[in-house]
């Protein structure tokens, strides 16, 4: 069988590889005056230092509280309904009537809320589906937990006193 | 899928107190003689009975989807209130209300002119004007009449700027212990005023005031005392009535709907069981007019509970060391072999809420299995109830004195029943499957347990010795058929999938074979 001969000859200049390394040196001193002289980075301090995201960026969900710190959402099932990665789990019961203040709008309450974040796909429908802009998603985005218990965020975990998307 | 009756009787004497049934039908002397008279629907003629309504025409031949309506219920009387099911007759000057308007021969109808249309759209409108924007909190939501008739006919667009109308007090009030309230969403339909005057007749709801003030209340200091309670929450086209029980456990839509028979009492009402991944939710009332008409009692609706009751036994158990254990089915059936070969007699004692499949069953098949002679009977367990013949009516609907459904269908068997204190054998095994009762055993007696069982009923057992407890299908987990209180025979299909270990009858009594 022909076989087709594909390595090349190398000139005088690649095998005595010197030239190169002075190439490569010559962009690491450039990076390096750059940077101690002229104090100019391309990486940042993380976590000191944190980018910035766009406002519409989708991180950890939170439910959003009203002045009495008390959740806005009324399990209403929206969000399980519409969430493609059945990774919401509501259970609902009424609320006691010393809590309703504001009659039948707060009716109804979730006794547990969980979001399973891994198997969220961060598609944000949820807060899209609900009609009390109750679950968010804020721009956080650092979610490492050190173990699968904690990634399931419970009610308590999700209500927060948010200012927009961002965390007072 | 779907219940089949078969009719083994004519027609029986079922008096189901139907308001709408005592409409007087103009009687025709010789219908032969005369062709029937036609209305023309929507471009097609139907022929129709004489007294019958455009609505009823409409519903039978099932023009178009459905004529929308709020106040009209087939089960009670006419009141014309809602003018939602208005339609256009030609030569009539204004919309005619499809449900009071009696159909007459070569009458042209219109159910989905522009006229109409556009009178739904106002009515539509003026019923939202003071209909809360609640959908999320409301249990009705995803099988509301005012929702689904707002998509199809509602304006989208309101003129209506003023604040919307709050009953404090009445927003959710609770009319009795199964019933809320709320006063709010209430599109006054009257459907509930309605159905305790002239159903149940035990006149429990009003509305009291008029107009804009107009309100539900209960006639009585104790509420609504009616055994029908469910029924309300059920025809309630709107969430202003709902059941306790049900209250905020589950939305609508997750909810699969699959017919069963109710198998509280004898009556055998049909019913639709609701369940999300098995686990049943509710009980709803499917119409049949020989059997229930549309309504269910509420110890029926509520009977699930027993069911889903976490005490259930769903495993085998099996008597060691004075105590039950779970095992597996063969090592259970095994030791009980044993036990059933040394015993100088044994006794079956069929509860009557057995299929009638599961008693021919176990009185022809059973007992050349065991190889000896084995004494059958039923026992029915209700107070004063021995056997069909002691079954009377409770009020004038649907209630039963006998509390098991298959007392008729066992006794067609030609199995007898257990008279008092006959259980006198060494071994009894007891097969029922959670409503008959439990017959009266001495002492030291030894007992096996068949079919549907929790931990209490077996706490009450404990004087005597329970040898092992094989766990059985409940009414809506398995196939059979019941014969009523009337003589009719209705077949059942599962409705929920079982998830524990019980198995039914047969494959118990397969496995019975195949160890021997």
């Amino acid at each position: 069988m022909a076989t087709i001969n594909v390595s090349k000859k190398y000139t005088v200049k690649e095998k005595t590889y010197l030239p190169a390394i002075l190439i490569g040196m010559k962009i690491t001193m450039k990076r390096f005056l750059q940077g101690f002289l002229l104090r100019k980075h391309d990486t940042i301090l993380y976590p000191e230092k944190k980018r910035d995201y766009s406002d519409r960026f989708r991180g950890m969900h939170f439910i959003s509280v009203d002045k009495n710190k008390t959740e806005n959402c009324t399990a209403c099932y929206l969000c399980e309904t519409v969430c493609p990665a059945e990774c919401i789990h509501i259970v609902a019961d009424e609320r006691d009537e010393d809590q309703n203040p504001y009659g039948v709008k707060k009716e109804k309450k979730p006794v547990s809320f969980d979001i399973d974040s891994l198997r969220c796909c961060f598609c944000g429908f949820c807060e899209e589906a609900c009609p009390k802009d109750a679950i968010k998603l804020s721009t956080n985005y650092e979610l490492a937990v050190s173990s699968r218990e904690e990634a399931i965020y419970d009610l308590d975990h999700l209500k927060r006193e948010m200012n927009g998307r961002s965390e007072k | 899928m779907s219940n089949t009756t078969e009719f083994e009787i004519k027609k029986p004497k079922v008096d189901l107190n139907y308001a709408s049934e005592k409409k007087p039908v103009a009687s025709d002397p010789s219908p032969e003689a005369k062709p029937l008279p036609k209305v023309t629907i929507d471009g097609k003629t139907y022929e129709f009975k004489p007294g019958d309504t455009i609505m009823q025409v409409a519903e039978r031949y099932k023009v178009h989807e459905e004529i929308p309506r709020y106040c009209y219920h087939p089960g009670m009387p006419i009141a014309g209130t809602c003018r939602m099911c208005t339609v256009e007759v030609e030569k009539a000057p204004k919309l005619m209300t499809s449900c009071s308007t009696p159909a007459a021969d070569g009458m042209v109808v219109h159910t989905r002119s522009d006229k109409v249309l556009k009178s739904r759209t106002g009515v539509m409108e003026f019923l939202l004007t003071n209909h809360p924007l609640d959908c999320p909190v409301c249990d009705k939501a995803g099988e509301c009449e005012l929702q689904d008739y707002n998509y199809e006919y509602g304006p989208g667009t309101s003129n209506f700027k003023e604040e919307k109308r709050v009953f404090e007090e009445a927003t959710t009030k609770k009319l009795s212990d199964q019933v809320t309230l709320n006063m709010n969403r209430c599109v006054h339909c009257e459907r509930c005023v309605r159905f305790t005057d002239d159903v149940t007749k035990t006149n429990d709801l009003v509305m009291v005031n008029r107009g804009w003030h107009k309100e539900l209340e209960a006639t009585t200091e104790a509420g609504l005392t009616n055994d029908y309670q469910g029924c309300l929450t059920d025809f309630c086209p709107v969430g202003a009535l709902t059941w306790n029980d049900f209250r905020f456990k589950k939305r609508s839509w997750f909810l699969s709907k699959k017919p069963s028979i109710c198998d509280r009492c004898s009556k055998g009402c049909n019913i639709e069981v609701h369940s999300d991944a098995e686990v049943v939710y509710r009980y709803v009332p499917i119409h049949n007019e020989m059997v229930n008409g549309h309504w269910m009692c509420d110890s029926g609706r509520s009977s699930y509970n027993d069911l889903m009751n976490p005490m259930r036994v769903i495993s085998p158990l099996m008597n060691h060391q004075n105590g039950l254990h779970s095992t597996t089915l063969q090592a259970l059936l095994g030791e009980l072999s044993i036990q059933l070969k040394n015993a100088s007699s044994v006794q079956l004692v069929i509860g009557t809420d057995a299929t009638r499949e599961e008693a021919a069953l176990l009185k022809d098949k059973f007992p050349s299995i065991l190889g000896k002679n084995v004494s059958v009977s039923y026992f029915n367990g209700t107070a004063g109830v021995t056997s069909s013949a002691d079954d009377k009516k409770m009020d004038n609907l649907l209630k039963m004195k006998d509390l098991t459904p298959n007392t008729k269908g066992v006794e067609e068997q030609g199995i007898s029943p257990l008279s008092q204190g006959e259980v006198s054998s060494d071994i009894v095994i007891v097969f029922r499957n959670g409503r008959a009762g439990i017959p009266k055993m001495k002492a030291g007696q030894k007992v096996i347990l068949w079919g549907v069982w929790n931990h209490d009923e077996i706490k009450t057992l404990s004087s005597q010795t329970v040898l092992g407890v094989i766990a059985g299908l409940a009414t809506i987990e398995k196939e059979g058929s019941f014969k009523n209180t009337d003589g009719i025979v209705q077949k059942f299909h599962p409705a929920i999938v079982h998830k524990g270990g019980a198995l039914s009858a047969h494959q118990v009594v397969n496995m019975w074979k195949s160890l021997n």
